[in-house]
């Protein structure tokens, strides 16, 4: 072990006590509240542990249970597919105890807002298990995120939008009440939002997991409660006792998970299965993500697959970035030959950037500057005729392309005197 | 041409005959040397060199007094003028708690996001030169999210604004444990800023924020610097809620400054009309110019600056890329201002027209000489605008040229006024109901209130219950918990009911519609209207579309020879009589009152001859202002006409209206005054006063108590006032209306309230 290594783990045992100017009263156990037993009979059971009480509600589920077009024992063959991949990526898990986690919230941020339901599904040992807590008052807050079990070390989650949203809506309620609760350990996260809109980038308008669910999920809810009421009917539950609608909340968070299990299944299969593929700009998002996570094998790999496979005209934008491929490969001949080959159906911005790297590759390379100032002009007609690009973006890509115009021109003229030089 | 220095120039304007008689009064202030002191042995080493590195080798008495007190932890305020060196009295005891123990932390709060950010350059140039690793950040609405994080965990001092404290940090505290934890310092800059609504608003604001840190268990200690006012430890004890040592002995020198009364000449002499303040401040402007002399000329309104500023740019007009004139005020973006500050104290600006916006503590530097185009308002703030002029060896000028209205034309006529008198007092009111309750909320979001809790020095279980009632707080066996969706900071704003602002966009080529600049809504249904002339930086744009309901306004640049001017319609209804006491004369009410503004004509004014060359409607919506108002009607005095009356109670109006802040303690514009000489709701004479605060801050309250002791104190006042015909220092001056003030004085004489009946609540 390192010198520096060494040091950091006796840093971790310099412990400081924050000065505290008064609350160092011993935990007082709140009231249950008076509604208790409606909340039972609704089939919600009552907990107690050393911090108060909270409500809970278990949901078996066998491995083959359905959900929209996949069973949930599919999730295996994700890990599976995870575990054989060599690289690190976002969405990527080991063998940790993974859970499908997700909360309903009273509100949207700060310190007055409360985590009310905390749903997680885990597998256990046979089966699938769903643990929803319920909040029982605001009182019994730390009971409440005690018995989540968050706290336990060496597990993965998974989420949607949990990374911005729900992670950090804990760690605000953890420290309000750190006092009691043993430290919150940062689990190992993954975000599918994030994987989502890299995997759907231009293929989806809106990233709503409802959405996501019934376009590529095969799922569709029925009897849903709109996921913005759900703060007021916890209030309504609370101040009235009465859990009927708020079973709803509990049917709603249900599917949220059981729907981010599939969706991980389904996204997990998208990167790493080569045969399952959707359209071609997903394959090509997910080329891109590969390449941009520098695992360039696969991109590369991605990208090869989507021009054999697919119409130029489809593969414009894979062609475009195999041409970057081959290009950091060295190989200049088939990477001018793929950034020609995507140049017809590109998007105008990509398009002025082929033009760009074609010029770069004639004139550095194939010492071509003939057909450098050709890739160049082109660019330029572009730009001027361009109606997407603000005015100071185009006078920016006129100044660098007139540049490089200008120095290949020089070039040209050099080269010609020394050819005519050498027919003397 | 050789140009002349300041003393010269003077030296010339005292032989000069036109001078000579439009220079009222000249009154020198002495120039004063520095008081004082070592550094205090303790000072850190890398401190003492970073200091000595600017030049400094000894402290101004009053800064060395601040590092005393400041160590021994106790709260202080320091009356700072402008250049005293004020920053100085936080900054030293901070870093030096920091290069103590590093996990001290700081919060310094400015009125405006600006001086923070400037503030910011300042501290962190003296942390470099200090070679420590010390960091400072601004934490406002322009801080990035990246390095949001980093400033919540590591920053060792914080500078923001109350704003921000109040809706960016307080309802986040969670993710702010480190600071609050150690949280040693708070540093209040500009403190005289914090007075009437905004100032009750921010003693809230104060509150939560000494709850979080008694939450986290720190418990620091408070540092504010204010310009000079007749109450600044008072003021500071209320808007802290903590007891406060004064320093008042500034140690700073002063250069000699000249201050001129100036009267433009009569040019009507029937008439007794006098050449245009603008005018005349337009050639002052330029002599001063002339001479190289960099000047600050403060102007009242926004389009007055303008003014000044196309006036003045024509001496530079020939000058290419020439930006030694420059105008500066509220609504123009950041960037800019940043720029005209930085040209101000690099001199490539040599003057600057400001409306009272640079009477804070931006930093420009010293200026020789300074314009004030007619009376600020208050005596404070004169002081302020005066100071911006007066290097520490250079002789200063100060120039207060009167308009012609009665108040600057009595000011001329006294400059004992201005002179011999303290400046006002800045009052706060936080136990003001409507202000407590939005804040208890705000307080109740961020953490739960114990059942056996105070806040402040408040008690407020019953409060909580009205919440709890309102269903927003539920009840649990100890505590109160916040149970709603809505986030309280971001529905009440510090400043002002009207939060929202007109964009203005510049439309003059199609292709490339910018903005360039924002107004607030009140203003703008003046000045943003269709067809308004609208100057940003003397450039003259029009007003060619005003969306009300998307808050733009679409503007083209034009060239013309005229500016306009807006006329606002006010009219007042009686909602509810809450409360009334019956006297002989008439009866005083208290309840609630709405008042409705609305523009409704334009006229266009030529530059230069000011000649109204043309009008045209304003359609606008009215904006609508609920507010609570206490009002005396009473019976008409036998034998006195409509007019008669109008006269006398318009004088009585404007009497009252400036004894009221003397009698509940409030800011002056924090209440109106109007007279009725029939009103709508009883058809007989009415004064009303009401709060210029949607809901009210209790102010009319106040003086529905207080209406018999009011009026007595008024009539003495208005009665032994040693003017003929009433001035601005009784009944507001006059034009020239002969015996008005005799019939101010017997209308006063008769509303001596006498009781009658009883005491009754409706």
């Amino acid at each position: 072990m390192s010198f520096e290594k060494n040091l950091l783990q006796m840093k971790k045992l310099i412990k400081k006590k924050p000065v505290k100017g008064q609350s160092l009263a011993p935990f007082v156990i709140p009231e249950r509240p008076g509604y208790s037993s409606t909340w039972e009979k609704a089939g919600l059971s009552l907990i107690e542990n050393e911090f108060g009480v909270v409500f809970e509600k278990k949901t078996r589920y066998e491995p083959d249970y359905r959900h929209g077009s996949f069973q949930l024992e599919d999730v295996f063959q994700a890990f599976i597919l995870w575990n054989s991949f060599q690289g690190v990526h976002p969405v990527s898990t080991d063998d940790q105890q993974v859970v499908f986690f997700d909360t309903e919230t009273t509100g949207l941020k700060g310190t007055g807002t409360y985590i009310f339901l905390i749903g997680q599904l885990k597998w256990n040992g046979d089966h699938f298990e769903m643990i929803q807590h319920v909040l029982a008052d605001p009182s019994h807050e730390t009971a409440f995120l005690y018995a989540s079990g968050l706290w336990k070390p060496d597990h993965t989650i998974i989420t949607y939008n949990g990374k911005s949203f729900d992670w950090p809506q804990l760690q605000t309620r953890w420290t309000l009440n750190r006092e009691h609760l043993p430290k919150l350990l940062d689990p190992a996260h993954i975000d599918l939002l994030h994987a989502s809109r890299r995997v759907w980038k231009n293929e989806l308008d809106h990233f709503k997991l409802t959405k996501i669910e019934e376009d590529k999920l095969g799922f569709k809810r029925v009897g849903d409660i709109p996921g913005h009421l759900a703060p007021i009917i916890y209030f309504d539950a609370v101040k009235s006792g009465n859990p009927s609608t708020l079973l709803k909340v509990l049917s709603h968070n249900e599917w949220d998970i059981l729907s981010l299990l599939t969706l991980f299944i389904h996204t997990t299969k998208l990167i790493l299965q080569e045969e399952y593929s959707e359209t071609v700009g997903t394959s090509t998002n997910i080329g891109k993500w590969f390449a941009d996570l520098k695992a360039f094998e696969k991109s590369q790999k991605a990208f090869e697959q989507i021009t054999k496979q697919y119409e130029a005209k489809e593969a414009a934008k894979a062609f475009y970035y195999l041409g970057f491929e081959y290009k950091r490969l060295k190989q200049a001949n088939n990477a001018y030959k793929a950034f020609e080959q995507s140049l017809m159906y590109l998007p105008e911005g990509l398009r002025i950037k082929s033009y760009e790297e074609l010029a770069k590759i004639a004139e550095h390379t194939k010492k071509d500057f003939n057909t450098a100032i050709e890739k160049v002009e082109n660019a330029l007609n572009l730009i001027e005729h361009s109606k997407i690009l603000t005015p100071l973006k185009k006078i920016r890509l006129r100044a660098s392309f007139e540049k490089r115009l200008i120095r290949n021109k020089k070039k040209q003229t050099i080269s010609r005197g020394s050819a005519d030089f050498d027919r003397k | 041409m050789k140009k002349k220095a300041i003393g010269e120039l003077l030296n010339e304007w005292k032989q000069d005959a036109d001078m000579r008689e439009r220079i009222v009064h000249w009154h020198t202030i002495e120039a004063k040397g520095a008081s004082l002191a070592d550094f205090p042995n303790k000072l850190h080493p890398s401190i003492q060199a970073a200091l000595k590195e600017r030049g400094i080798h000894q402290l101004y008495s009053h800064q060395r007094q601040a590092f005393d007190i400041a160590m021994e932890g106790q709260s202080f305020t320091a009356i700072t003028p402008t250049a005293s060196g004020k920053s100085l009295c936080y900054h030293l005891p901070v870093l030096q708690s920091i290069l103590e123990d590093s996990s001290t932390r700081a919060l310094y709060l400015f009125p405006t996001k600006a001086l923070a950010q400037d503030q910011k350059s300042d501290l962190n140039e003296l942390i470099e030169q200090m070679n420590q690793d010390i960091l400072s950040y601004t934490y406002d609405g322009d801080t990035s999210p990246s390095i949001r994080t980093k400033v919540r965990k590591a920053g060792h001092i914080v500078l923001t604004n109350p704003d921000m404290l109040h809706s960016g940090i307080l309802p986040h505290h969670t993710k702010w444990v480190s600071l609050f934890e150690n949280l040693k310092y708070i540093v209040i800059d500009e403190l005289h800023t914090y007075k009437g609504v905004f100032g009750s608003h921010v003693a809230h604001v104060l509150r939560r924020l000494k709850r979080i840190c008694q939450y986290y268990g720190s418990n620091p200690v408070f540092i504010c610097t204010s310009a000079t006012i007749a109450n600044p430890k008072e003021l500071a004890e209320l808007l802290t809620n903590e007891s406060h040592k004064l320093i008042d002995q500034n140690g700073a020198p002063s250069g000699k400054k000249n201050f001129i009364f100036y009267n433009p000449p009569i040019v009507h002499p029937t008439f007794g009309v006098r050449r245009s303040a603008i005018l005349e401040v337009r050639d002052l402007a330029k002599r001063l110019h002339n001479e190289g002399i960099q000047t600050i000329i403060f102007a009242k309104s926004r389009v007055r600056v303008e003014m000044l500023v196309t006036y003045l740019k024509e001496l530079t007009k020939r000058k290419i890329q020439n930006e030694s004139i420059r105008g500066y005020r509220g609504g123009y973006l950041p960037s800019e201002r940043r720029q005209i500050e930085k040209g101000l104290r690099e001199g490539t600006i040599q003057t600057v027209v400001s409306t009272n916006a640079l009477e804070l503590g931006v930093d420009i530097g010293q200026l020789q000489a300074c314009i004030m185009t007619g009376y600020p308002g208050n005596i404070a703030s004169a002081w302020q605008q005066a100071g911006r002029a007066g290097r520490r060896q250079d002789e200063a000028l100060i120039l207060y040229v009167a308009q012609s209205t009665a108040l600057d034309q009595y000011i001329v006529n006294h400059p004992s006024f201005l002179l011999g008198q303290s400046p006002e007092q800045a009052r706060i009111h936080p136990d003001n109901l409507v202000i407590l309750m939005d804040h208890l909320k705000c307080a109740s979001f961020e953490l739960p209130f114990k059942t056996t809790d105070q806040y402040g020095e408040f008690e407020i279980q019953e409060l909580l219950a009205y919440l709890e009632a309102e269903g927003i707080l539920v009840r649990t066996s100890d505590k109160w918990h916040w149970m709603s969706e809505r986030f309280p900071a971001h529905e009440i704003s510090l400043r002002s009911a009207s939060q929202e602002n007109v964009i203005i966009i510049d439309q003059t080529i199609p292709a490339a519609t910018k903005v360039i600049g924002e107004m607030d809504r009140y203003s703008s249904m003046t000045l943003l209207h269709e067809e308004a002339i609208y100057l940003h930086q003397g450039i003259q744009f029009q007003v060619e579309k005003l969306d009300w309901e998307e808050k733009k306004a679409f503007v083209r640049e034009v060239d013309v020879d005229y500016f306009t001017d807006a006329n606002l319609a006010v009219e007042l209804k009686v909602m509810s009589e809450d409360q009334e006491k019956v006297f002989e004369q008439g009866a005083v009410f208290f309840g609630d009152v709405s008042i409705l503004a609305m523009a409704t004509i334009f006229k266009k004014i030529r530059f230069d001859s000011h000649d109204n060359i043309g009008s045209g409607p304003i359609q606008l919506p009215p904006e609508e202002l609920h507010t609570s108002s206490s009002w005396l009607s009473f019976n008409r005095p036998e034998g006195w006409t409509d007019s008669m009356l109008t006269d006398a109670m318009t004088g009585t109006g404007t009497s009252i209206a400036s004894f009221i802040p003397l009698f509940v303690q409030c800011d002056r514009r924090d209440i109106h005054v109007v007279p009725q000489v029939k009103s709508i709701h009883a058809e007989l004479p009415t004064f009303f006063v009401y709060d210029s605060y949607p809901g009210g801050i209790g102010i009319s309250e106040r003086v529905f108590e207080v209406w018999p002791d009011l009026l007595a104190h008024v009539e003495q006042h208005v009665a032994s006032c040693p003017c003929d015909q009433g001035c601005p220092a009784c009944i507001g001056a006059q034009d020239a209306t002969v015996g008005l003030k005799d019939e101010v004085i017997k209308l006063l004489a008769y509303l001596q309230l006498k009781p009658k009946g009883e005491f009754h609540v409706i």
